[in-house]
């Protein structure tokens, strides 16, 4: 599905490379893919918020998962944290919630008008939730 | 009753008079009588007493189309003397066809009645009359075939009569049979000679092959593309442009999901080899370092990656272009002289060349081939097949036995003593023309490198001992395996590739990576059934090898590949076992199906796999559309294309091409180069095809663009467009434009747009140049460059050099990196994005002042800048479709209903509505005069051509004032606009006005900047757009 965490970078600390801006032309680099499962769920910050959520919703709702993770990368955290939140709030008690941090390494492409092209990386948070079914069914 | 009865009647006659009068429309006068008098023409020959009474008939229905016309001849009179011919019928006729005529043309009549001349002379007369009849004579001996089933009237023809004789009258069925047998004896010489079975049989179908190759190049997968694809001819190759199967939706899914393979083969390449120096001494003049990569770049030198450019005729950045191009180096080898290989479209091919040799100063030195004798299609000239006269015919007429039964590999359509190198005499640069010599297949999506890493596998390394068993040709692998520095590089490459399936996508690594590789047979591995290669994450191995991989790309040792060498491109392609070696082999296995060992017998084959990076500029959607270029030597088109099919590849033609680098954002050469001379001469060729299809529609079944305010529905007026904006820009209202002053627009500025559209249409046409006009533009330049401030732009070519030497229309397009990026920056509002904004917004970047503005206008005032539109809401622009600027109101509309659909352009007045009616009566007139007087009558043509070059619902003149023809003042046109699939909103791509954009921008509020309006050519509405200029 949607796969544009790309969108959801935060832009990197400055200053790592303190180069003339004009200098060069800064091209990210999508960040590094992982094998998905069905129920792996990114979240971007470019579709609607409430069909993000719908599709969640219906996934646990149609009884093939009994859980689902949902990833957010850089900007896109608060709005994985806040899908979670809501399918939790409207179950009742019936989903639970775990969730894991982790660090994220992203290339990017800095073009010179001269001279060899660099790459640099930089760090970008992540976050992977995981909603359950607390009895499992 | 009666009345009416007769109203009836004489429509009726009059049908049928028109019906005549067209039948006879190009019939010589002097035979009247063709197809209707030949049932009374058939009878007379079998005697019968009918035909008598209906010939008068007959001459006087062609009599009232003289009278009718206004137009007398003698022979009209010749016949009014004879009454007794007349019936009711005519006279019935003679009233309808002046009824019909009343109403547009009364004096007419009148003129009809005193033209009757008193006297005819008797001789004139029978002399006419006896040509007749000898026509008439003459049409009576000659029959045609079917002939004797028409002579029957319709009341005695009988079904199925032409197959069973004897349902014919008795009296015919002599001539009947006659014909029969002629005719039958007619289709058994015609018949083709052999049978199916023999026509099919190998050898023959495989002469058909090559006669058919000979023509249009046929590229390797061209059977089966044939049978899948719609196939057009293009560029004299011929070219498979879109699946025969529905697959619009599965094509672009395999792009952006899957993976597509498309065969590239017929771009090409051209090598160049020299010292380095040499090279990018020469090269430099083509290229500039402002407008990006160029020869130079130190990643593109080492070999490491693939750089794509566009070249320039030699010194003339930035006007005169030749087009897009792609190019690769050859890692250094111990030799001192470097191979370079461009790779361009076959419609720039010519140019290219002959720009280069003239950069190289080569000459048409043959260099004494190494070639063997099997490799006689080395390459094609595109000259060869614009000159498809006598000498070619002869050639293959000869050519005929030497050569009757070997497959085509390569360019079947060149003389095979035509040169393919030239060599510099003063700087030992050799040019080589390696068209079709080498197929390049483009894999595109995320799976593509699965598939790629399924589809090949490293030859396995040769122990000396094995290679010695060799013989002659086949042991080039043996040779280079007895070195152990090859076996490490050999090794290391296989290393890389292994690593592929650990990335997920193509453009986690670096754009433009190549790796140079020596893989077994395809062939050998492939699978039963047609599989999907997925990515197995289970195989990772080497996370942190991936990484580095990702990092830094392949090593530039990793990208030398055997490829390069000439030598031994030819031993591979000739050493390759058929398909039916192969399979003889196969069957010899002892378990059916198992995989077949040739050991060392297996073919290894050099190839070069470069890393496509896929959409680059922009924000969104980055890396969309990457994948792989799989360059392979000759011959081995389909031993590599089934297996990629087999692993999953969904193969797409050039729509499909098309569609990718539209979704990439970028132009697709030849369409969206309109200052290339391959670009221009595309941009014509289907406007002609276009108008050809509008012309097929009838008028009220297709739209009239002049009501739709669109002077050039089928091309861009980017001439007159430039031109406009100049001339606007120099009458100094650079202020906001209220659309609806300038509605009226200073009359002479319309004036002096004219001209200058004039001129520059003239010149584009025919490659003459009045001289006075010259120097009128001479004066407009230099007006230009006093106006010109010093301004730090180094980049600025200075406009008069540039005004002064393209004869080949004045438009230019920027590419100039610095100038495009602030520009870019301009363009975007400043409220949205703000984080992406700032960085861009840096110390260094020109704020947006009135003084920077005018510096940029004075120092371009001829150049287009290529964009990016996106709209806001519904629509999905096409191409030709125009860019606007929106009026203050609709910005205010826009801010207040941001649900509305646009603004909508007001229904023009068609101004040529009169001047078509007056000329379709004319032609009428003309037309039904014709079966009487096109005898001789010259003078009268001219009336009949005047309209031809009006075509109702299109601009008929040279497009005048473009700029401001609508409501809304144009700056750019579309030059390709669909729904996007991958931004789920209608998009299009193409370029404005400099000058006009710059306009537009300065003149819109800050957070409202880079709104623009496009309208189809065939709509009244306005849509909503977002102007992005990709950097």
């Amino acid at each position: 599905m949607s796969m544009a965490e790309n969108q959801a970078l935060a832009p990197a600390s400055e200053g790592a490379l303190d180069m003339d801006q004009v200098e060069y032309t800064l091209r990210k680099r999508l960040p590094r893919k992982l094998p998905k499962r069905k129920n792996d769920i990114y979240v971007n910050m470019k579709t609607d918020f409430k069909a993000q959520l719908a599709r969640c919703q219906k996934m646990l709702d149609g009884g093939c998962f009994s859980e689902i993770c949902i990833h957010g990368l850089g900007l896109a955290i608060n709005r994985a944290i806040n899908i979670a939140l809501q399918l939790q709030g409207g179950s009742f008690g019936a989903l639970q919630i775990a969730a894991n941090t982790s660090t994220v390494e992203l290339v990017d492409d800095l073009e010179l008008d001269e001279g060899e092209p660099l790459t640099r990386t930089r760090n970008n948070s992540a976050i992977h939730i995981k909603v359950f079914h607390t009895l499992p069914k | 009753m009666q009345r009416g009865l007769g109203v009836r009647a004489m429509s009726g006659v009059n049908r049928k008079e028109k019906k005549f009068a067209k039948l006879m429309r190009n019939q010589p006068s002097n035979i009247t009588f063709s197809s209707s008098s030949d049932p009374g023409a058939g009878r007379s020959g079998m005697g019968s007493s009918e035909s008598q009474t209906d010939s008068p008939h007959y001459s006087c229905f062609t009599h009232h189309q003289g009278v009718n016309g206004g137009h007398v001849q003698q022979q009209q009179v010749g016949s009014s003397h004879q009454p007794s011919c007349y019936g009711d019928r005519q006279r019935g006729s003679h009233r309808g066809g002046f009824r019909g005529q009343r109403g547009s043309s009364r004096g007419n009549y009148r003129s009809y009645v005193q033209e009757i001349p008193k006297i005819i002379t008797a001789t004139n007369f029978a002399q006419a009359r006896a040509a007749e009849i000898n026509a008439m004579l003459k049409a009576v001996a000659h029959k045609s075939s079917s002939q004797f089933l028409q002579s029957l009237p319709p009341a005695m023809r009988r079904r199925a009569m032409s197959h069973n004789i004897k349902r014919l009258p008795r009296r015919l069925r002599e001539i009947a049979k006659k014909e029969v047998e002629k005719i039958a004896q007619l289709k058994k010489e015609q018949s083709k000679s052999k049978s199916r079975k023999a026509r099919r049989r190998h050898g023959n179908l495989l002469m058909e092959f090559n006669r058919r190759q000979r023509k249009n190049i046929w590229l390797e997968t061209h059977i089966w593309h044939a049978k899948r694809f719609h196939m057009v001819k293009k560029w004299g190759y011929c070219l498979g442009n879109k699946p025969t199967t529905k697959s619009y939706r599965a094509c672009y899914r395999a792009m952006s999901k899957q993976c597509l393979l498309q065969d590239l083969s017929y771009s090409c390449c051209l090598e160049l080899s020299g010292t380095e120096d040499n090279l990018l001494k020469t090269l430099g003049r083509l290229s500039s370092r402002d407008a990006g990569t160029t020869f130079a770049s130190v990643a593109c030198l080492s070999g490491k990656r693939q750089g794509s450019l566009v070249l320039y005729k030699a010194d003339q950045y930035p006007t005169k272009p030749l087009g897009p191009v792609t190019f690769l180096w050859r890692p250094k080898t111990p030799s001192e002289n470097r191979q370079l290989w461009i790779w361009a479209h076959p419609a720039l091919k010519m140019d290219l060349l002959t720009e280069l040799q003239l950069v190289c100063q080569c000459l048409d030195v043959p260099v004494p081939e190494p070639a063997p004798s099997e490799c006689k299609t080395i390459t094609h000239v595109t000259a060869n097949q614009t000159v498809p006269g006598l000498k070619r015919k002869l050639q293959d007429n000869a050519g005929e036995e030497v050569i009757p039964e070997k497959k085509i590999i390569g360019d079947g359509t060149r003389d095979p003593l035509q040169t393919v190198t030239w060599t510099s005499l003063t700087s030992g640069i050799v040019i080589e023309d390696l068209t079709m010599e080498i197929l390049r297949y483009r894999l595109i999506g995320p799976l593509s490198h699965c598939v790629m890493f399924e589809a090949l596998q490293a030859a396995a390394i040769l122990k000396n001992s094995e290679g010695r068993e060799e013989s002659g040709l086949r042991c080039w692998w043996s040779e280079y395996c007895k070195r152990p520095e090859n076996m490490t590089l050999h090794n290391g490459q296989e290393g890389v590739l292994l690593l592929l399936p650990g990335i997920a996508s193509p453009a986690e690594i670096p754009a433009g990576t190549v790796l140079g590789l020596t893989v077994g047979d395809p062939r050998l591995n492939m699978p039963k059934d047609r599989t999907t290669a997925m990515p197995d994450p289970t195989q990772v191995k080497d996370l942190e090898k991936i990484r580095e991989l990702c990092l830094n790309g392949v090593g530039a040792e990793f990208a030398q590949s055997e490829i390069w060498d000439r030598n031994v491109r030819n031993i591979v392609t000739e050493t390759k076992l058929t398909e039916q070696e192969l399979n003889q082999m196969r069957s010899k296995l002892l378990v059916p199906g198992s995989r077949l060992d040739l050991g060392p017998q297996e073919s290894k084959v050099p190839i070069l796999l470069v890393q496509q990076p896929g959409k680059m500029a922009g924000q969104e959607h980055t890396g969309w559309g990457s994948g792989w270029d799989i360059l392979i030597p000759k011959g081995w088109g389909m031993a590599f294309w089934i297996p990629l099919i087999y692993r999953g590849a969904r193969a797409g033609g050039l729509q499909e091409g098309a569609k990718h680098t539209q979704y990439k954002g970028l132009p697709h050469f030849p369409d969206d180069f309109p200052d290339c001379p391959a670009g221009i001469q595309h941009s014509m060729e289907t406007e002609k095809e276009l108008i050809g299809k509008y012309k097929k529609y009838p008028p009220a079944k297709r739209p009239n663009y002049i009501h739709h305010g669109t002077m050039t529905p089928f091309r861009c007026p980017w001439q007159q467009l430039v031109e406009d904006w100049k001339t606007q820009n120099q009458d100094g209202s650079f202020k906001l434009a209220g659309s609806d002053q300038e509605q009226g627009l200073r009359p002479e500025m319309q004036v002096s747009s004219r001209e200058y559209v004039g001129v520059h249409e003239k010149e584009i046409s025919s490659e003459e140049k009045p001289l006075k006009l010259e120097e009128e533009m001479e004066e407009e330049s230099e007006s230009v460059t006093t106006l010109e401030p010093n301004i730090g732009c180094e980049n600025l070519q200075n406009p008069s050099t540039g005004d002064r030497c393209s004869e080949s229309g004045h438009v230019s397009i920027l590419r100039s990196r610095k100038l495009l990026k602030q520009i870019s920056t301009w363009c975007r509002p400043t409220s949205s994005k703000g984080q992406q904004t700032r960085r861009y917004v840096g110390s260094a970047q020109v704020q947006m002042t009135a003084d920077a503005v005018k510096a940029i206008i004075c120092s371009h005032p001829r150049f287009l800048v290529w964009v990016r539109l996106s709209l806001l809401k519904k629509g999905s622009p096409v191409t030709n479709a125009t860019i606007c600027i929106p009026s203050e109101e609709d910005l205010h509309l826009l801010a207040s209903e941001p649900n509305c659909p646009g603004p909508q352009e007001p229904k023009h007045r068609d101004p040529f509505k009169h001047q078509f009616k007056a000329s379709k009566s004319q032609k009428k007139r003309a037309f039904s005069q014709d079966p009487e007087t096109a005898a001789g009558d010259l003078q009268r043509k001219p009336v009949a051509s005047c309209g031809k070059d009006l075509i109702r619902g299109l601009w008929p003149d040279r497009p005048q004032n473009v700029m401001s023809h609508c409501s809304r003042l144009t700056i750019g046109f579309v030059t390709q606009g669909d729904f996007s699939l991958t931004v789920g909103c209608g998009e299009a791509l193409g370029f404005v006005s400099l000058v006009g954009l710059l306009h537009m921008v300065s003149s819109q509020p800050a957070e409202r900047r880079g709104l623009a309006l496009v309208r189809c050519p065939a709509s009244l509405q306005y849509r909503f757009a977002k102007i992005d200029i990709e950097v």
